[in-house]
């Protein structure tokens, strides 16, 4: 989030940065909160936030499980962070940098947690998208895939997870293979996330696995091989092709999360809420901006020697 | 409902002999590419998209992408519509395929990392990994080198590449340097090199015998796709997110470094992303493939016809003639003619250069062109034409070979007190016209008649010169001249009158300098010109007679296409032999030929920009652009291309956001446009393209891209046969004017523009409708904005103007649509905010209209028009969770009641009533409610034959038709579209006697057309 914003509708930008939170996205765990109430439990005690970087879940996190006012951590409750990507560090979080398909990362959560099962599980995470439609729904599935064989090696029975999902042409394969783990599969869809947007949240109720069912991380397994006999994924035997067939699918229940007079993500403001107005423009970011991959190809375009020449 | 065409991404491309194949959706097109017909159009999959293809010696064909392949003969791809029953399913998504050496295996590299080989009946043999490397990869190759040599290469998301041996599935390197996800990478045949790139742009050469980073190649602005190298290893080309195709050389320097150099760049594919490349290297030709849906063909060979480049100076001219130019002598002028070029030096000598001979001749040398000269040419007529500026003008004609003058000169004339321009053009069948101006404002505009055989003056004309004129570029017709300006400006003299005052056109555009005018066609007393303006823009005026017996003014004038370039100065146009409009100028400091029609840069010349001496023109078989840089004299010949350019033209390269059909004419279609409709498309990349469709073969032409937008689309809607509206952020709305009377081509331009709320409006306006006057032009329209605002304009037809009536706000939420109702006398404004809400006003006392209870339409009464507040809602019903993205409305005949149907951002479909009663008691109750409608959000919903059915789409690519019977939906049909992020649908009944009675045209990432 950088200083100064183009985008003068978004009021939930601006609420994040007034109430220091590092992306506008924890507007979304908030507002899935407000609907499920997963994070009110008071025995909330050990919880897991995926792909977490830049830490705004964290930050929701933190604030719901611990009073901000009395600052030591309870020997019960933990959050933990894991991310490839480094975080700054957020109170009450213990923040890994790890890979989230590796048995090493699990085992630390384990240890963290002192071998305890987590009653809850998130993941913010997105990857990079390339313009193929196809590729990016299915790489965004994979990511929830993985994110979901390290939550079934950690999360108790009854245990919640939720992930951010893009409602695209094979969601509702997602919806029916999740359907085989979770007793509850609910589609939900914050107001703070743009209705333009396909964007919506995956919430899984009842951790419930099949009995006969053993997780286990193994950095030679596929993803597709971790859920064999789990009996989810797919009619398919790794290492043989099939001839096709239309696959299972189910639609989850939608639900739409805040209230109808919470902000509405898509709308343009003029008048704005007196909490927010005063504060806007003299907020500083509250997180860095990041350091992309195509930094010296924009420094080099700036300098002018990238400008056509041939 | 069944699947006409498609227009949408190509992932990927290759040449195979003489065809050139394409992954297109689902399916496989095979194209001649010489004779440019497509022969084939096989369905590989049942839904998932052919991402690549590899051929193998024996003519077998695999085709991947997603989790889908399939491997089958060439000739059964030649022979059949579909091949779906070949399709079979990996568990992971396949990344690459390839052929083993003898062709009797097929190896599949998934996004794991893993290989499977199978037989080409798809029976997997065996697979290989590499233990402890299983992260997804975006990209990965294997090369085949020998039967028992194989080498996988996989790019990581962490910016290494590894490369590991297929058979003794051990690690040969890691290699480090790029940053992000590794997006492609290939290795050259010799076993040499490793090319590959990442989400830093940059493109890296790597030693594959040590793993060494040999060379990073930056010249790439966004995202690179695909890399393959060509010409035994010694060159690579590159596609990028950029739209560009670039070649590279790659280079052994002395000190055995090898380097990676960028020679070429084309930019060929609209915005954004081309992803397939492949290169035929006995041809030299490269084909590219992009989310466009183009197929474009690119010759690399630089040099096919052997004189593409050449450049002189005087010392090397001097050394060839044996004739010596003063150390100050300098290139004044020169004109280029099929023959080769004339040139004049700055000391008046006369210099021909033959394309035969290669060998420079002086023609003559004449002392009153010492200095200042001005050169002209009448090309078709091998005629060049200089000018001074003591009023002289000396003409030369050759023979049509140009090996011999057949001609000479010389005219003194004495009307103007100085020359300082001169222009020509061609007139008839047997002379050309030339005016000379002065710098005096008080002297006249000189026309000549020249003979072109006698080069003699056939009649002079004193033209009276409008103020503030300077003359830039010249046509004529009939017995007209047109003479262009600076200010943007026209006038148009009549030869049959010198005194008449001329015709004058001012501020055609806001540029400032035209620069070219040309004659495109005529029909009855019309006549359209095309004019080019240096800033930029481009007008098709069409001037009409006046049909009274002493016309004054002689003309009537009137815009009919209206357009802007993206960037750059804008020196010309012509329509090419295909009727595609043809635009040139300079971008920076490069000079470009674009095919304006269908978007892409037909040749390119890096001559350091528009302030220099230049001149393009006609030459056989192309184009000859003249240019003096660093006092050299370039002579770059454009040859048409010797392949065919596109083999398929393509569309959008991002979401279509809406489309909308032209309603057929009510009356006086002259056939122009039949069997099919014009239609629009409006885009996420700011721009409205204008097309035709043929209802039975669904082929699409391209006509017009227009840019007047800033913003990505939100709505385009044809309000009537002629006027089509478009609206997107930043508030803005035009009001566009269509043009189809013509023959070649329909014309569009903008009308009127919708005032905004303020200077710097930051608003969406999220939807409109329109309700006309009967029987007139005039309408009322209702705008919906992101601000939840609420605007009712009254745009009168005669005074061209949109007049605010009504105003007022929903709520704070977004408005996504609108719709006005007409029931009996009563009019109704439905919304669909981001609440979920379907929300009816009554603002039948808030227009100033009455409504015609049989038509529905406005009557005019006479009625006063004020401005005012919007009145509350009178009903307001929850039909959905959160947003409601489609909404379409059907009235029943009595016009007591209109079926309203909304779809969801919540996959639900809902169907309500709006019902008047005996005293016009509005109501309005849900009906049906399917909530699982689909499985993703439902973006657009319409309804057909009077309400008896609907057609939504969705995001989960399913198109569904659905029956309403007695207020409730059932689900009739559903059928898979290939188009991804389906969000624009419009309908249009066909009267061709088929089995199908509607055409349905589908967007989103692409655009389908079917029949139903």
């Amino acid at each position: 989030m950088g200083k100064g914003s183009k985008d003068k509708r978004d009021l939930y930008y601006r609420k994040a940065k007034e109430q220091g939170y590092r992306a506008r996205s924890a507007f979304k765990l908030l507002q899935l909160n407000d609907q499920f109430h997963f994070l009110d439990d008071p025995n909330l005690k050990r919880v897991v936030d995926l792909c977490a970087a830049p830490g705004s879940w964290s930050q929701v996190l933190s604030r719901k499980l611990f009073d901000e006012n009395i600052d030591t951590d309870s020997e019960e409750k933990k959050i933990v962070a894991v991310d490839l990507q480094p975080m700054s560090p957020i109170p009450h979080v213990t923040t890994l940098q790890a890979d989230i398909t590796h048995p090493k990362t699990l085992a630390r959560i384990l240890d963290l947690f002192g071998n305890e099962k987590a009653d809850f599980v998130c993941s913010d995470g997105a990857p990079d998208v390339t313009g193929l439609h196809d590729l990016d729904e299915y790489v965004q599935q994979q990511l929830i895939m993985s994110a979901l064989q390290l939550t079934t090696c950690i999360l108790k029975k009854g245990g919640v997870f939720v992930a951010k999902i893009f409602r695209g042409r094979d969601i509702d394969m997602l919806y029916s293979q999740l359907g085989y783990l979770f007793d509850k599969i609910v589609c939900a869809k914050p107001r703070s996330s743009r209705g333009t947007s396909l964007e919506a949240f995956i919430v899984c109720l009842g951790y419930n696995p099949p009995s006969s069912w053993i997780p286990k991380l193994d950095v030679n397994t596929s993803v597709d091989e971790f859920f064999q006999g789990c009996y989810f994924n797919r009619l398919v035997i790794s290492d043989k092709l099939s001839h096709w067939n239309e696959e299972e699918r189910s639609i989850a229940e939608f639900m739409a999360c805040g209230s109808l007079e919470s902000f509405d993500s898509d709308a343009t403001y003029h008048d704005l809420p007196s909490s927010i107005a005063n504060t806007i423009s003299s907020l500083d970011p509250v997180q860095g901006p990041t350091n992309p991959p195509y930094k010296k190809a924009l420094e080099l375009k700036r300098s002018g020697k990238l400008t056509r020449s041939v | 409902m069944k699947d006409v065409s498609h227009y949408g991404p190509a992932l990927c491309t290759k040449f195979h002999n003489d065809y050139v194949l394409a992954g297109y959706g689902p399916f496989v097109h095979v194209y001649d590419y010489r004779s440019n017909t497509l022969i084939s159009k096989c369905r590989m999959f049942h839904k998932n998209k052919v991402h690549g293809i590899s051929i193998s010696a024996g003519e077998e064909v695999l085709a991947y992408g997603a989790r889908s392949i399939s491997v089958v003969r060439f000739e059964d791809i030649l022979k059949n519509e579909s091949l779906v029953d070949s399709e079979k399913i990996n568990s992971d998504w396949v990344t690459n395929g390839e052929f083993s050496s003898d062709g009797s295996q097929v190896y599949l590299l998934t996004c794991y990392n893993k290989v499977l080989i199978c037989d080409l009946s798809c029976e997997v043999l065996s697979s290989k990994s590499l233990r402890g490397e299983r992260s997804i990869l975006y990209s990965g190759m294997i090369k085949v080198f020998a039967p028992d040599k194989v080498y996988i290469s996989a790019g990581t998301v962490m910016g290494g590449i590894i490369i590991w041996d297929l058979f003794s599935e051990t690690k040969i390197h890691n290699l480090l340097g790029h940053e992000g996800s590794i997006f492609y990478v290939t290795l050259s045949n010799n076993g040499s090199f490793v090319a590959s790139c990442s989400d830093d742009r940059s493109i890296r050469l790597w030693d594959l015998d040590t793993g060494e980073e040999l060379s990073v190649g930056w010249s790439h602005t966004a995202r690179i796709w695909n890399l393959k190298f060509f010409d035994n290893d010694t060159k690579l080309i590159s596609v990028s997110e950029d739209c560009t195709c670039r070649v590279w050389t790659v280079m052994e320097s002395q000190k055995n470094i090898t380097e990676l150099s960028i020679s070429n760049i084309y930019d060929v594919h609209l915005s954004k992303n081309i992803w397939g490349v492949d290169v035929k290297e006995d041809d030299m030709i490269a084909v590219t493939s992009g989310n466009d849906g183009r197929l474009k063909l690119i010759d690399l060979h630089l040099e096919r016809h052997g004189d593409e480049e050449t450049s002189f100076n005087l010392d090397e001219i001097s050394q060839q003639l044996d004739i010596v130019f003063d150390k100050n002598e300098t290139i004044k002028g020169f004109q280029g003619f099929s023959f080769g070029i004339v040139i004049i030096t700055s000391l008046g000598k006369i210099l021909q250069f033959r394309n035969t001979t290669k060998q420079w001749k002086l023609l003559l040398t004449d002392e009153n062109f010492v200095a200042y000269s001005i050169t002209n040419g009448i090309q078709a007529q091998n005629i060049v034409v200089f000018s001074n500026n003591k009023k002289d003008i000396l003409l030369i004609r050759f023979s049509e070979n140009g090996d011999e003058v057949m001609h000479v000169e010389q005219h003194h004339t004495t009307e103007l007190s100085k020359t300082n321009n001169c222009l020509v053009t061609e007139y008839d069948e047997h002379s050309f016209l030339l005016t000379l101006e002065s710098p005096n404002p008080r002297d006249k505009l000189l026309c000549l008649e020249i003979d072109f055989q006698d080069l003699k003056i056939k009649t002079k004309h004193c033209f009276n010169k409008p103020e503030n004129f300077a003359s830039s570029c010249l046509a004529s017709f009939q017995n007209f001249v047109l003479v262009g300006s600076r200010f943007s400006t026209l006038a148009i003299f009549n030869l049959l009158n010198d005194d008449d005052e001329p015709f004058i056109i001012r501020r055609l555009c806001p540029g400032d300098t035209t620069t070219s005018i040309k004659f495109v066609e005529n029909k009855n007393d019309s006549t359209v010109f095309s004019v080019t303006n240096r800033d930029g823009y481009y007008d098709f005026i069409e001037l009409t007679k006046s049909n009274c017996e002493s016309p004054h003014p002689p003309f009537s004038y009137k815009i009919l296409h209206s357009n802007k370039m993206m960037k750059g100065f804008l020196e010309g146009a012509f329509f090419n032999s295909n009727g595609e409009y043809i635009t040139y100028g300079f971008k920076s400091s490069l000079f470009y030929l674009y095919n304006e029609t269908n978007c892409y840069e037909l040749a390119s010349e890096v001559c350091g920009g528009a302030h220099r001496q230049w001149k393009l023109n006609n030459v056989n078989d192309g184009h000859i652009l003249m240019y003096i840089k660093s006092s050299r004299l370039h002579l770059r010949k454009m040859y048409h291309s010797v392949f065919p350019e596109t083999l398929e033209k393509g569309i959008h390269g991002r979401e279509i956001r809406d489309i909308s059909i032209c309603p057929e004419a009510s009356a006086d279609t002259d056939g122009n446009f039949k069997g099919g409709h014009i239609f629009c498309t409006a885009s996420e990349d700011t721009t409205i393209k204008l097309g035709y469709f043929d209802n039975k073969t669904g082929r699409i032409r391209n006509f017009w891209t227009q840019r007047k937008h800033i913003s990505g689309l939100q709505r385009c809607r044809f309000i009537n046969e002629k006027l089509m509206i478009s609206a997107s952020a930043r508030e803005e709305l035009f009001l566009w004017e269509l043009n189809d009377k013509y023959d070649k081509r329909p014309y569009v331009t903008i009308r009127q523009t919708l005032p905004t709320s303020t200077n710097n409006p930051d608003l969406r306006i999220m939807d409109f409708d329109v309700k006309f006057v009967s029987q007139s032009g005039d309408f009322i329209l209702i705008t919906v904005y992101s601000d939840s605002a609420i605007k009712i304009w009254y745009y009168k037809e005669e005074e061209n103007k949109f007049e605010l009536i009504t105003e007022g706000r929903y709520k704070t939420c977004c408005i996504f649509n609108v719709a006005l109702v007409a029931l009996k006398n009563q009019l109704f404004v439905v919304i669909s905010p981001t609440d979920g809400y379907v929300v009816i006003y009554n603002v039948t006392e808030y227009v100033p209209f009455t409504i015609d209870v049989t038509s529905g339409d406005l009557a005019d009464n006479k009625l006063d028009t004020l401005v005012s507040g919007l009145p509350m809602p009178v009903l307001q019903l929850q039909v959905h969770q959160s947003g409601i993205k489609s909404l379409d409305y059907a009235v029943d005949t009595m016009r007591t009641s209109a079926a309203i149907l909304t779809g969801g951002d919540d996959n639900g479909l809902g169907l309500s009533y709006l019902t008047l009663d005996a005293v016009n008691t509005p109501a309005l109750k849900a009906s049906d409610f399917i909530d699982s409608a689909a499985s993703s959000t439902i973006t657009s919903g319409i309804l057909i034959n009077g309400g008896e059915e609907a057609i939504t789409t969705s995001v989960d690519q399913i198109v569904r038709a659905w029956k309403i019977t007695e207020g409730k939906l059932t689900l009739a049909d559903e059928k898979y579209t290939t188009v991804a992020d389906t969000g624009s649908l419009d309908i249009i009944s066909n009267n061709d006697n088929t089995e199908f009675d509607k055409t349905l045209l589908i967007g989103g990432v692409g655009l389908s057309l079917w029949r139903k």
